[in-house]
């Protein structure tokens, strides 16, 4: 969960493709979509569909942290800053 | 072919999440296309059948549909294979003697010659009502998965009343009939296990249409 929400949170403003939260994190899809799940259920991210880029493509879902995403990010990355030696757990 | 393989992963997936996650397999789907575009089909869709399964198994619901679907598969559907394959084929499991259809009618036995005209009249009888009950074990575990509860408890009760008829028919004949009530008796247990997921199916909470916009 940390690096999604370390991944959503360097770009707090903007709107994120799941695929490219997937390959910045290097997250399985296996993983990254539970996690998106859960988080969205517990209020830490956002999502919306938008329409597609290329005519003829599906509409895709795009992601942001909501400010409890956020809080909870900057929490954890402050948390890690202060013990470098702590794992960043996915 | 790395593209179509990855779609029907990724139906698979689909099919196995909850309504209320429609949104999510939506999303999931869309990004398909974008993965295979970048040569990564295969293994986001298969990525995809992992989240699908994680998903079902942290909700009750989705719990509710794995353990629907292991009973199904893994019991009546067996049930329902060895019932007819008994019927059609006489495989030893049923018929005395162990020797199917032909031990039945107790060819080449002492016997034969006093008794083995009343068993050529029994034989194509109780191959019926095990037939019947085959069927009614496939209508059953059809039922089941589509979670039609009336359809699966009438169908539960027409193969236990077959299995019944089989064994009391059997005995009758005097017949060996421990392997048709050892039918009976899973066919009791498949109605009150039935009869429980019923239960839990009414307690769980109902599903969501549709989770947040977006």
């Amino acid at each position: 969960m940390r690096l999604v929400l370390a991944s959503l949170s360097r770009q707090r403003a903007e709107w994120r493709h799941g695929y490219d939260v997937l390959k910045e994190t290097g997250l399985s899809s296996g993983t990254l979509y539970p996690l998106l799940m859960r988080m969205t259920d517990n209020g830490l991210v956002e999502a919306e569909w938008r329409e597609p880029a290329q005519l003829g493509r599906p509409p895709r879902h795009v992601y942001r942290l909501t400010a409890d995403g956020f809080t909870l990010a900057l929490k954890l990355a402050a948390e890690d800053g202060a013990s470098p030696g702590k794992p960043v757990l996915a | 072919m790395t593209r179509p393989l990855a779609r029907a992963i990724m139906m698979i997936a689909l099919a196995g999440m909850d309504i209320g996650r429609a949104d999510w397999s939506r999303a999931m789907a869309a990004e398909l296309e974008v993965a295979a575009a970048d040569g990564r089909a295969l293994p986001f869709a298969g990525g995809c059948l992992v989240a699908a399964g994680r998903d079902m198994l942290a909700s009750a619901s989705g719990r509710f549909v794995l353990t629907s679907y292991v009973l199904a598969l893994g019991i009546m559907l067996p049930m329902a294979a060895l019932q007819i394959g008994c019927a059609i084929f006489g495989f030893p499991y049923l018929y005395p003697d162990q020797r199917g259809l032909s031990g039945a009618l107790l060819v080449g036995s002492p016997h034969e010659a006093l008794l083995r005209s009343i068993y050529l009249g029994a034989v194509p009888a109780l191959a019926l009502i095990q037939l019947a009950a085959g069927i009614g074990h496939l209508r059953l575990a059809w039922s089941l998965v589509e979670r039609n509860w009336p359809d699966a408890l009438r169908w539960c009760l027409w193969t236990l009343s077959g299995v019944t008829a089989l064994t009391l028919y059997m005995s009758v004949l005097f017949l060996d009939s421990r392997q048709a009530m050892l039918q009976a008796a899973v066919v009791g247990i498949e109605l009150v296990m039935l009869v429980v997921i019923v239960r839990r199916h009414a307690d769980l909470p109902a599903p969501i249409a549709a989770e947040q916009p977006g």
